[in-house]
C-alpha cells in the first residue's frame, strides 16, 4: 500500500485493494471489497464520496484520475476514465470507461456505460436498456442533504463491524 | 422438418405448453383452446378491477398508476416544492426514479397525493377547448330534448309525416315558442368585436387532446392486465382457471398434458445399478453412417399403469430402430414406497436369455423406464429430429358412467401422440 495518503477523516476499510499512488479526501468512505488501483498514474479522490463494495477505480492512464466531492459509486461501479466531477451517482454496475470523463450532477444508471471516449456534460442522465440519455431538469438540490445523512450513518456504523485503516 | 406430409398441419410444442382435456381425452394446444378473461388487475398496484369499471375506465388503472413518458417506468407520487410562486408550499408531483423526469416539466402539480386521476380530469376540464366542448354538448342536448317534447304532441302522425313537420318547422303552433335560441360560442359572449378565432386557436401550448395525441409528453395511465382462463374448443370443458385475485399465482383448475401423458426426456445420466454412481451417457456428436444408441426416458404421471408402444416414424435420411417397442410404465407412487429394486440391464453381466429380449429397456426406477433406440443418420444436418409415434393407454380410474351398472369394466383411455426428439447436429 505504498503511496496511499488518507485524509484524517477518511474511512477506508482494511479489506480494500489499494495499489499505487492514491490520495483520499476527508469524509470519503471506501467499503469492503472495493479496489482502487493506480496502475500507471495517480488517483486523487475528493471529499465525502461513498465508494461501495466491489467498486473498481482503476487508472491505466499516466495522467491523474480525479474524483470530485460528494459522489456516490454504488456496488460494482467501474471508473476507468479520466475523472468524474462532483455530486454524481454511478449506480450498480454503471461504468465510466475508456478515456471518458463525467461532469457534475450526472447519473449513470444501473448497467449503463459512457462511450469509450467522451466528456459527458453536466446534468446528464444515462438510463435504460437500450441505453439513452437525457438532461435533468432539476438542479440536484435535494441530493446533498440526503448524501450527508448517509455519510453520517456510515461513519457511525461502519467502524463497529469492519476493520478500518488507521490514519497516521 | 416434418417428415410425413399429413403432419405438416400440426405444430410441435414442448409438453409443458400443452393442455389435456379429460372429457375428450385428447391433447389440446394453445391454438385449440378458447381464451376468456377471468379477471382484470393493475400490474402496478395489484388492485382487482371489477369488470364493470374496466370499460368505463378504458382498460386503464383509475388510481395513481402512471407511466413515465420518457422511459415508461412507473411514476411515484412524491412531495416536492412548488415551482410557481410561493416556494414554501409543498405539492405533489409524479416522478420517475429511472430517468429522473417529473411532472413539473409539463406543469402538473397536485394538492393531494391521492386521486391523481380525478385531479388531472379537473385540470383538463378547465381548458378553454374542453369548456367549449361541454357547453356545445349541453346545447345540443337541450335541442334534442325540446324537439322530443314537441314531437310527443304529434301523436297520430306516421314517421315520415312527423319528420317532414320537423324539417319545415311550421307544423305545430307551440313549436316556435319552444325553439331554443341558437348557440353562441363562449368567446362571442365575452366581447362581440373580438374575433373568436384567436381565443379558440388550437396552439400547442394549450391544446390537450384526450385521445392520446400527447402520448410522448404526458404520463399515460397504466393499462390493466387480464388473467385468462382456457376452455377446450370442442367440449367447452375448462382446462385452465386461475384464481381471480391479482396476487394469487395458483390455479383452481389446471389440466396440463404433463399430468396425463408420459413425459419423454433424454436423460444426461442414469444411476448405475445399486450404487449411487451416476453413469454419464454418450454425448459424442453424431456422424453420418454411425449407429448410436440413444436413451429415452418415459415418466408416468398417473396413478395407474400405462401401456406404451413406441414406433419410429418414417424418415427420409435416418434409420431408427426401436429395440423395445412395447412396455408397461408402472404407476406413480410416493417416494417412500419405492423399493430399491431398480436394476440396470447393462450392468448385470449374468442376465438370463429371456432378458435379452428386453434389451431395449435400459433402466427402470419407480414410475420411469428408460429405453434404448438405435439411430443411424444418413445425411448431415444442423438439427436431427426424430418423430416417434407414442401410443399410451390406461384404464380409467373412475368407473365409466355410460356403461351399464352391472358391468365392472372400465373405459380404456388411449392417446396417440407424435413426439419429436431433437438430437443435435450431424456432421
Amino acid at each position: 500500500m505504498g503511496g496511499l495518503r488518507l485524509a484524517p477523516q477518511a474511512l477506508v476499510c482494511k479489506n480494500v485493494a489499494i495499489d499505487g499512488d492514491v490520495q483520499i479526501g476527508n469524509g470519503t468512505v471506501v467499503h469492503v471489497g472495493a479496489s482502487i488501483i493506480a496502475k500507471n498514474g495517480p488517483i486523487i479522490i475528493g471529499n465525502n464520496n461513498i465508494i461501495s463494495e466491489r467498486a473498481v477505480i482503476i487508472n491505466k492512464h499516466s495522467t491523474p484520475l480525479m474524483i470530485g466531492d460528494n459522489n456516490m459509486l454504488e456496488t460494482e461501479a467501474l471508473v476507468e476514465g479520466r475523472g468524474i466531477g462532483h455530486k454524481n451517482v454511478i449506480q450498480v454496475r454503471g461504468k465510466v470507461v475508456g478515456t471518458s470523463t463525467l461532469g457534475n450532477n450526472c447519473v449513470v444508471g444501473a448497467m449503463c456505460t459512457t462511450d469509450p471516449s467522451e466528456n459527458v456534460p453536466d446534468n446528464t442522465i444515462l438510463f435504460g436498456n437500450p441505453q439513452s440519455r437525457r438532461t435533468r431538469s432539476d438542479n440536484n438540490s435535494d441530493y446533498l442533504f440526503l448524501h450527508m445523512k448517509h455519510l453520517e450513518y456510515i461513519h457511525e456504523m461502519l467502524p463497529r463491524y469492519n476493520h478500518i485503516i488507521e490514519a497516521e | 422438418m416434418d417428415t410425413q406430409p399429413q403432419l405438416a398441419a400440426l405444430r410441435t410444442w414442448p409438453i409443458e405448453k400443452l393442455y389435456y382435456c379429460d372429457d375428450c381425452s385428447q391433447v389440446r394446444c394453445q391454438r385449440c383452446v378458447i381464451e376468456e378473461p377471468a379477471g382484470y388487475h393493475c400490474p402496478n398496484c395489484l388492485f382487482d378491477v371489477p369488470t364493470a369499471s374496466v370499460r368505463s375506465e378504458k382498460n386503464c388503472c383509475a388510481r395513481n398508476c402512471f407511466e413515465c413518458p420518457v422511459c415508461t417506468h412507473v411514476l411515484a407520487v412524491v412531495e416536492a416544492e412548488s415551482s410557481r410562486g410561493d416556494g414554501g408550499q409543498p405539492c405533489f408531483v409524479l416522478s420517475c426514479a429511472v430517468c429522473l423526469w417529473d411532472s413539473r416539466e409539463i406543469g402538473w402539480e397536485f394538492e393531494k397525493s391521492t386521486g391523481i386521476s380525478a385531479q388531472i380530469e379537473r385540470m383538463r376540464a378547465a381548458q378553454p377547448a374542453a369548456k367549449e366542448y361541454t357547453s356545445l354538448l349541453d346545447y345540443w342536448r337541450s335541442v334534442q330534448r325540446a324537439s322530443a317534447t314537441a314531437n310527443s304532441a304529434s301523436h297520430s302522425f306516421s314517421t315520415t309525416n312527423s319528420f317532414k313537420h320537423r324539417l319545415t318547422s311550421t307544423g305545430l303552433q307551440n313549436n316556435t315558442s319552444s325553439n331554443p335560441p341558437p348557440y353562441t360560442a363562449a368567446s362571442y359572449r365575452r366581447s362581440a368585436d373580438k374575433p373568436p378565432l384567436s381565443d379558440m386557436a388550437i396552439s400547442d401550448a394549450n391544446y390537450v387532446s384526450p385521445a392520446g395525441n400527447s402520448r410522448n409528453s404526458e404520463p399515460q395511465r397504466i393499462r390493466l392486465h387480464m388473467k385468462l382462463s382456457r376452455r377446450c374448443r370442442i367440449c367447452h370443458h375448462i382446462l385452465i382457471k386461475p384464481e381471480s385475485k391479482a396476487q394469487a399465482t395458483r390455479f383452481k383448475i389446471q389440466l396440463m398434458a404433463a399430468n396425463f401423458l408420459p413425459t419423454v426426456t433424454l436423460p444426461r445420466a442414469l444411476p448405475r445399478g445399486r450404487g449411487t454412481m451416476l453413469g454419464p451417457l454418450n454425448t459424442d456428436p453424431l456422424r453420418v453412417g454411425v449407429t448410436v444408441p440413444v436413451v429415452l426416458r418415459f415418466t408416468n404421471p398417473l396413478y395407474t399403469e400405462v401401456e406404451v408402444s413406441v414406433v419410429a416414424g418414417r424418415m427420409r435420411d435416418t434409420q431408427v430402430e426401436v429395440l423395445e417397442p412395447q412396455f408397461t410404465l408402472p404407476p406413480f407412487a410416493d417416494l417412500w414406497e419405492l423399493d430399491d429394486d431398480d436394476y440396470d440391464v447393462m450392468s448385470t453381466p449374468g442376465t438370463p436369455s429371456s432378458e435379452t429380449a428386453r434389451r431395449g429397456i435400459v433402466h427402470r426406477q419407480g414410475n420411469r423406464i428408460a429405453i434404448q433406440i438405435q439411430v443411424t443418420p444418413q445425411a448431415s444436418t444442423s438439427c436431427l429430429s426424430i418423430p416417434l409415434l407414442v401410443k399410451c393407454s390406461h384404464m380409467d380410474e373412475m368407473a365409466d358412467i355410460d356403461a351399464p351398472e352391472s358391468s365392472a369394466s372400465r373405459r380404456v383411455v388411449s392417446n396417440a401422440i407424435w413426439v419429436y426428439v431433437s438430437l443435435g447436429a450431424v456432421n
